[in-house]
């Protein structure tokens, strides 16, 4: 199965002449954690800019549309699933960001100590990001 | 300044290769060997990206901003536990203008990895600018009129 996507992929990135980085059997964690950072901090931005450009242009206060949310009754696990869903991409881009700064200390750039200092990261998100949607 | 890259890449100059040097160590690895597998762009300087610092003068305002994304991003990490501590109104302005200005320079590496040609990454910089103006703009309005971002990150623990 994960064979076919991969040459799926591969045919993708042969025809648009992309280097052939999705197109290597082995994606790395460091490889792949790397692009989700910067998919996160896209996500990330696009959400400010949003929240920023619809206190300029929708109607309402904050306030009334929390209202109205809470006016939907959604149940408890609908409402923690969305919080879970909103925190987990900033708080991976906050573990992994302070990752980036580590190695732009020079520290930790080894590549045992990569994949040590992502797993931490990948426990540290999904755990804080739990602890904040429970809050 | 994507410009000056250009045209100092084309000329071969040390320049424009020093500016490379903050390469491997501010792009993601994807990007980084994405720009050493494409050697016939015109871009002499990307595959020589481990000269060393000595031989270049390098460009100041190139490694000021490095230096400045990395004091933003500092500044935006220590920002957040404090205003969980001590929400004000002084704390929403400082984290509207660190929050806009990392998320600005931040969508401004990826035009400048993934947006190719000069008129075009020169008018995706300057939409991005505009946006990040407006997004600025918004988020003042939301502090001064409205609750304010401490108090609506609060609320939002319901």
């Amino acid at each position: 199965m994960a064979a076919l996507l991969l040459r799926h992929v591969g045919r993708h990135c042969l025809r648009a002449r992309l280097s052939p980085q999705l197109c290597i059997r082995n994606w790395s964690l460091p490889m792949a954690m790397s692009i989700c950072h910067r998919g996160t901090g896209i996500a990330l931005s696009a959400g400010v800019s949003l929240f920023g450009l619809s206190a300029l242009l929708v109607p309402g206060s904050f306030e009334s549309h929390l209202e109205f949310v809470k006016s939907l009754c959604l149940g408890p696990a609908l409402i923690h699933t969305a919080k879970f869903a909103l925190v987990f991409p900033l708080m991976y881009h906050t573990w992994n960001g302070i990752r980036h700064l580590m190695w732009d200390l020079g520290k930790g750039l080894t590549i045992s100590q990569l994949h040590q200092s992502g797993v931490a990261v990948l426990v540290l998100t999904v755990l804080s990001s739990v602890g904040l949607a429970a809050m | 300044m994507a410009t000056l890259w250009r045209l100092s890449a084309l000329c071969g100059s040390r320049e424009g290769r020093a500016l490379f040097l903050r390469t491997p160590v501010v792009r993601p690895a994807l990007v980084s060997a994405f720009l050493q597998d494409r050697p016939a762009q015109g871009w002499c300087g990307t595959q020589h990206i481990h000269l060393s610092p000595s031989h270049c003068s390098g460009s100041k305002a190139a490694s000021l901003h490095w230096t400045g994304e990395r004091v933003v991003s500092v500044l935006l990490l220590g920002l957040i536990p404090a205003a969980y501590l001590n929400p004000c109104s002084a704390m929403d302005y400082s984290l509207v203008a660190t929050l806009t200005l990392h998320s600005h320079w931040g969508i401004g590496q990826v035009v400048t990895d993934y947006v190719h040609g000069d008129a075009v990454q020169k008018a995706a910089k300057t939409g991005l600018l505009v946006l990040s103006a407006f997004t600025f703009a918004g988020l003042c309005y939301f502090n001064y009129h409205d609750v304010g971002i401490c108090k609506a990150v609060e609320a939002l623990t319901f």
